[in-house]
């Protein structure tokens, strides 16, 4: 594999030259197509702590937004520095998670899947997927700096080493100088450019002895940023390392202990700081050496060092941009049953009492599809639960089932199957009618389902275009060109809310056949200019709109770079914002309790993993969408 | 230079900025129509996974087959009518009872219980004795849970319903057909190499050990957030009631 080097903010990147086109679009805030497929990423085939690219995990969202997105986030500078992408050993980690919620804000603990499946078998699922469209109602994205993960180490920092060394242009080879150089008690050390982030969990970092002298005097370990340079990693206070001229292992401290054998050339020689048991190890040429300290203090910031004194010597390092000698996976895999075990073996009576596990995951059940108006199977799934309560209880007597016939969530429902059916206008008139102040105090909700209504008729128009279609078009999607203006009467007096089901069939649809296709672009071009009108003192939303109407330049944009924007899939998210649009409207929380349960878990999980305990080793994302490395309980 | 990683002592979060930090996470819908789904497959509620599908706009093709057939298997159960369940089990899975001994065991001990429940109305104990020495006896000695299972089981039959020790009257409890409802739920997911647990419960469990894990936790920033209300309106009634 090989690696190109590719400078941002002044920051030099290493990534793997076969995944650089994803890499790309990261930085560069273009879009990178939505993964239709369902295949499984080779992510977690990759063994041995390889890199493997993040945005892998992260783009498949496909944030057509994110240069908009990015231009408002004015932490920027530090972005930057945050590695692309992170060795294999911490893809599972709360680092890994923190990372990707850093890069593209609008996420949150919680991405669209890269295994898309419910369950293992059984199912296979083309779910709807995070669109370009940002999902909340806020429009605001708050990120704080200390909410940001810090950078991983990459390289030796030449500007924090000790005269006597030298470090390579890449930053990966330490050789030391020569006698002439330093005080001939001195021996030279250098640190690497960023410490250690707790989040990680476990740190790992490989040494390969290029060359040694007759001694063999290097010292591999970590230490404070405090350290002196000029004695080697262990022998000074708050410094840890493993000598190769004695194999002892030093610890704040010039007394070592028996450790390890002495090193050899070419030996690769691993370092492995685990924040969970707050204890280190060091591996030799693949293998364990066992642990070499505990009780590593848990308030320092530690660096990678290494220390040399002989003329000769000279190694380079592995952060993690090349395989590892060690298994580290492995070790990962280990430690992180132990940490998903003690979660596993959790008690939840006191999350909602007097509720117990079964009751309070049925309530978070049916409390979301009542909240995001799933009417249907709301009904089904308390019909389902009836039953069971009714073939448990001895007596057989039934109770009647009282089914839910709140009005909101029925016309929260119609709202939603309009717009996932593509029919904005119904969407639009039904808001009118049952909650006009929603448009009018979101009015970026407003601008999106507007947005959408064009894309919809640029699809329609799209399809008839190069007779894609087959079959004539179903009554739904051609009332995309009925205009906005052309206001049925929607019965709002009426308390019969089921009525609204039947506009569909009360709608007269505007011809038998399509429009001709000249016509159809006449009416999107229409449509599009009283857009612009519409929201042209809007600055913000220019750069959105002219995303949109750059689907205008293609003859097929079915096919065109911007072909993404006409998914389906851009459907369901503006379905929800909506529909939390409107909940907040009705002095209802935004969130139902199941999204309180993950956004709450998340903030703690990351309280929690930044002092490196088990929850560091949890990605809850990954949580999610991969359980098999979750212990049976 | 002193390096700590942990804010400093003073600026400690207030509540409100706890508020913020959980209102600024944004889940993704699909995530939880992921969990919702997830759960409702796993669970074995065909009608509610079909329209949910439907609902959530998920394009998906679910195998109805598994869902429906574990939703009859354990009706079945619920209603105590194990004989037609184990029946279907052998329909559907026809290895299931053979490879998981422990499995045919709870559930032909429940079948047993079922026939003492049945005697104690009619007061005929005959198909009770016949069922435990012709289908339970002969499996009790491979191993020795089985043989206490099966004694304590069989007290049952020699204390009148209304005088049982609390260990026997569990067994006459609802609860014991829904344990082993779950539990042949659960078998049959695992032989068809699902992963037998529904995430949201794994969920939950995290929930409940990081809210834990902070209130021990030595770090004073950790210990000073508030509780976290979920928002859940408790539920009247044995099952959550539909919000009017």
């Amino acid at each position: 594999m090989s690696y190109h080097t590719v400078a941002s903010s002044g920051t030099a990147t290493v990534v793997p030259r076969s995944q650089g086109s994803s890499w790309a679009s990261i930085v560069s805030g273009q879009p990178s197509r939505p993964r239709i497929s369902s295949t499984t990423t080779g992510l977690r085939n990759q063994r041995n702590g390889s890199y493997a690219n993040l945005s892998d995990l992260g783009s498949q969202s496909g944030r057509y937004y994110s240069a908009a997105l990015s231009n408002a986030f004015n932490t920027q500078s530090k972005l930057s520095q945050l590695p692309v992408s992170v060795p294999s050993y911490l893809e599972d980690s709360l680092y890994a998670e923190k990372l990707e919620a850093a890069r593209d804000p609008s996420w949150s603990s919680t991405i669209p899947s890269r295994t898309s499946s419910y369950t293992s078998v059984g199912l296979h699922a083309a779910q709807s997927r995070g669109s370009g469209l940002k999902l909340d109602v806020k429009d605001t994205i708050q990120t704080t700096e200390d909410d940001l993960p810090t950078p991983l180490p990459t390289k030796w920092n030449e500007n924090d080493k000790s005269g006597g060394v030298d470090v390579s242009q890449d930053g990966l080879n330490v050789q030391f100088l020569g006698p002439n150089k330093v005080n001939e008690y001195d021996s030279a050390s250098v640190r690497a450019d960023h410490f250690i982030p707790r989040s990680c969990g476990v740190y790992y970092f490989e040494v390969t002895i290029m060359n040694k002298s007759r001694e063999g005097l290097i010292s591999i370990g970590f230490c404070g940023a405090d350290v002196q340079l000029n004695r080697l990693p262990g022998w000074e206070p708050n410094s840890w390392g493993y000598h190769g001229d004695d194999g002892k292992s030093f610890c704040c401290s010039g007394m070592g202990k028996a450790y390890g054998p002495q090193f050899n050339s070419k030996d690769v020689i691993g370092c492995g700081i685990n924040f969970r048991t707050n204890s280190a190890f060091f591996t030799r040429n693949g293998h364990m050496l066992g642990t070499a300290f505990r009780d590593i203090p848990t308030d320092r910031k530690l660096f990678p060092a290494v220390g040399m004194k002989k003329p000769g010597e000279h190694i380079r390092v592995n952060f993690g941009q090349e395989e590892f000698s060690f298994d580290i996976d492995g070790y990962i895999k280990v430690e992180r049953k132990s940490a998903l075990q003690e979660i596993s073996d959790s008690q939840v009576e006191s999350l909602c009492p007097p509720l117990d596990e079964a009751s309070l995951i049925q309530s978070l059940i049916s409390s979301y599809l009542q909240h995001d108006g799933f009417v249907e199977t709301a009904n089904a799934f308390a019909q389902d639960l009836q039953a069971e309560q009714n073939a448990l209880s001895n007596k057989g007597k039934p109770k009647p089932l009282e089914l839910m016939e709140d009005k909101d969530a029925i016309r929260r429902q119609n709202i939603r199957s309009a717009i996932l059916e593509g029919n904005i206008d119904k969407a639009l008139k039904l808001t009118q009618a049952y909650y006009p102040e929603v448009l009018l105090r979101n009015e970026q909700i407003n601008f999106r389902l507007r947005c959408r209504k064009f894309i919809e008729m640029m699809r329609q128009s799209a399809e008839a275009n190069n007779g894609r279609k087959k079959v004539p078009p179903p009554a739904s999607k051609r009332r995309a060109f009925d205009t906005y203006e052309e206001d049925e009467d929607v019965d709002m007096d009426s308390g019969d809310t089921r009525s609204d089901m039947d506009m569909d069939d009360a709608t007269p649809v505007t011809g038998p056949t399509p429009p001709d296709n000249l016509d159809m672009l006449t009416k999107v071009l229409e449509y599009g200019r009283q857009l612009q009108e519409d929201f042209k003192g809007k600055p913000e939303l220019q750069e959105e709109m002219e995303e949109v109407f750059s689907l205008f330049a293609y003859s097929d944009p079915m096919v065109s770079p911007m072909a993404h924007l006409l998914s389906e899939d851009g459907r369901a998210p503006v379905a929800e914002a909506l529909n939390s649009a409107i909940l907040v409207s009705l002095g209802k929380s935004s969130k139902a309790p199941l999204e309180r349960l993950v956004q709450q878990t998340t903030v703690l999980l990351r309280e929690l993993g930044e002092e490196g305990g088990p929850a560091s080793f949890v990605n809850l994302h990954n949580w999610i969408h991969n359980m098999e490395y979750l212990p049976n309980s | 230079m002193s390096a700590t990683v942990s804010t400093p002592a003073g600026i400690m979060p207030s509540s409100r900025d706890w508020e913020k930090k959980v209102d600024d996470v944004r889940p993704s819908k699909a995530d939880m129509n992921t969990i919702v789904m997830n759960y409702l497959i796993i669970g074995g509620y065909p009608s509610a996974a079909m329209k949910f599908a439907q609902e959530a706009g998920l394009q998906s093709e679910i195998d109805l087959t598994s869902i429906e057939k574990r939703n009859q298997i354990c009706n079945f159960i619920h209603h105590g009518e194990i004989k037609s369940a184990i029946e279907l089990i052998n329909d559907f899975e026809p290895e299931l009872l053979q490879t998981h001994p422990r499995l045919h065991f709870a559930l032909l001990r429940l079948q047993l219980i079922e026939l003492i429940r049945a005697s104690m109305d009619d007061n005929e104990i005959e198909p009770a004795l016949t069922f435990a020495q012709e289908y339970l006896a002969p499996r009790a000695p491979q191993y020795p849970e089985f043989l206490k299972d099966l004694e304590h089981t069989m007290a049952l039959l020699c204390f009148p319903p209304d005088q049982l020790s609390p260990p026997l009257a569990k067994l006459l409890d609802p609860d014991m057909r829904k344990q082993v409802a779950t539990m042949v739920n659960q078998t049959i997911l695992a032989s068809q190499e699902v992963f037998p647990e529904a995430k949201i419960k794994s969920l939950v469990r995290l929930r409940a050990w990081v809210e834990a894990k902070a209130a021990q936790s030595e770090s004073e920033r950790l210990r000073s957030i508030p509780h976290m209300d979920l928002g859940l309106v408790a539920p009247k009634g044995e099952f959550p009631e539909p919000t009017k």
